[in-house]
């Protein structure tokens, strides 16, 4: 590890890298451009789902063969667990809105304190845009 | 070392126990060998910590202390979650500000951390600000497309913003994807409640997006086949994606990290920048499916003829206040994907704003904190009337 002051040649190297990184990624996503690369990660990404739920499906017939659970199985009880994060996502905006209407009743009651929001009255202090 | 080394050993339990066990001067007894082992570990322990910089950082990426500003959720609805911040000020604008993020993005690049959050310095300058932020879709919501997303979610969040400040006005921030939403909304809603609308590196040409046109224009890619396949298209494929736009780019940042591994404050920064950058949401399958045919391959926003439940979407339309803001060095939406907005965009008053830096660092950097947000602030205080 460096510390900075002295001729260190891993820091001058990783300095050069930072330096021209631009240009060599640069090239790279040209290279990446090319019809000939379009074409070839096109295949390969449809060709890698084909084999990866090919897998997939034999594996989950093992898997149930041994009494474990898939991947599947652990992406349904992820939907499941979703859904109840989303009910009680709901619950909690429920709860705020009666909250805040319990709020609103108990400072229009006759004595009460004036509830504490702030004033949308601030203005800005110089036009300058 | 390496930094990687560093975490190893603060993973090891190290530093953990160092931290929590202060060495004393006390000797072990002779003779009694744990003590000593343990005395011996403690006086290594400090010693580590002392001379080697960086161990005291966070062990791993969910420790860091991000998305800390006080917020309450007001509204959840499939896909969407508005977040409320609470106001630091006793007197505020009347206007709420609306943010509104890409379906791919996690919100809290905007509120990185104390001193460092967009979020944070529009509330101490006096804004409310409310936050759409976005959830990782379920495969159930693969469903969801460009109509949804626009009409009913960021158009339920407008309502539930209105609902909850009690204001019938409010300003859209739209940051990436999240500006084209909000330009959407903007169209098809004239004369609604969008007072002003902002939106920050917001691609609205296509043919400026080269490779994902090249990609997604290649003989041998078929997005309806993708869709079909795997429904939601997952955060893993999308940060590959984005990778690929500059290839190096992680790697070089690894570079300067080990640079600066030295000071505490860039590399504690790195590593929240570096969680966000990783950190990308899935997409669901049919929005997937509409943006790539109608915005990348056929370009509808630049050429026309992109509808959302039968209402064509026309950017000329939107005559409220309008600012855009562009990074000079943006990879991810480069100059020839964003600078025909302030074209398309029908408003009278309406302003651009070109800024060194990047995709990210426009609206979270050193840059952001010093130019973007002073004027954000300046601009969204002039219009609330």
């Amino acid at each position: 590890m460096s510390d900075g002051d002295g001729l260190d040649p891993m820091r001058l190297w990783r300095e050069w890298f930072v330096k021209s990184e631009k240009a060599w990624s640069d090239a790279l996503t040209d290279l990446m451009g090319d019809e000939r690369f379009s074409n070839g990660m096109g295949r390969y990404v449809h060709e890698a789902l084909h084999t990866h739920r090919m897998f997939s499906e034999a594996m989950a017939q093992y898997l149930a063969n041994l009494n474990i659970p898939s991947r599947a199985d652990i992406l349904d009880m992820s939907d499941r667990m979703a859904h109840i994060e989303d009910t009680l996502n709901q619950i909690q905006v429920e709860l705020r809105g009666q909250r805040s209407q319990l709020t609103k009743l108990a400072a229009s009651a006759p004595g009460a304190e004036e509830r504490k929001r702030p004033a949308r009255t601030r203005k800005p202090e110089t036009n300058d845009s | 070392m390496t930094a990687d080394d560093s975490r190893s050993f603060a993973s090891a339990g190290l530093i953990e126990n160092a931290a929590m066990e202060p060495v004393t001067a006390e000797h072990p007894a002779a003779g009694d060998d744990d003590n000593f082992d343990a005395h011996v570990e403690r006086v290594v322990q400090r010693a580590i910590l002392r001379n080697i910089p960086g161990l005291n950082l966070p062990q791993s990426q969910s420790e860091l202390d991000v998305g800390q500003t006080p917020k309450e959720l007001v509204y959840s609805n499939e896909t969407a979650r508005l977040y409320h911040y609470t106001p630091m000020l006793d007197e505020i604008y009347r206007v709420p500000v609306l943010i509104v993020m890409s379906p791919v993005a996690k919100g809290y690049i905007l509120d990185l951390a104390h001193g460092q959050s967009l979020i944070e310095y529009l509330l101490m300058q006096g804004h409310d600000v409310y936050m759409l932020d976005w959830a990782a879709p379920h495969r159930e919501q693969s469903r969801l497309g460009l109509d949804e997303y626009v009409l009913d979610l960021v158009g339920g969040c407008v309502e539930a913003v209105a609902h909850d400040s009690g204001e019938d006005d409010i300003t859209l921030i739209g940051y990436c994807m999240g500006g084209m939403l909000s330009l959407m909304y903007t169209a098809l809603n004239v004369g609604g409640p969008v007072r002003n609308l902002a939106c920050f590196t917001t691609p609205v040409n296509g043919d400026g997006m080269a490779l994902f046109k090249k990609w997604m224009t290649s003989k041998s890619f078929d997005i309806d086949r993708l869709v079909d396949q795997i429904g939601n298209i997952p955060g893993d494929m999308i940060n590959g994606s984005i990778q690929a736009l500059r290839p190096l780019q992680r790697s070089a940042n690894q570079m300067r990290l080990l640079n600066n591994v030295q000071d505490d404050a860039f590399v504690k920064a790195h590593l929240r920048f570096d969680r966000w950058a990783v950190d990308q949401l899935p997409l669901p399958g049919e929005l997937a499916r509409k943006m790539a045919k109608d915005f990348i391959i056929d370009n509808k926003l630049i050429r026309g003829g992109l509808e959302l439940r039968g209402k064509p979407v026309d950017f000329a339309n939107i005559r409220v206040p309008f600012l855009h803001v562009a990074a000079l060095y943006d990879h991810i939406v480069p100059a020839e994907a964003s600078r025909d907005l302030i074209d398309l965009v029908g408003s009278e008053d309406k302003k651009e704003i070109v800024m060194k830096g990047g995709h990210v660092s426009l609206v979270a950097g050193g840059n952001a904190i010093f130019r973007l947000w002073p004027q954000l602030d300046a601009w969204l205080a002039a219009r609330d009337q």
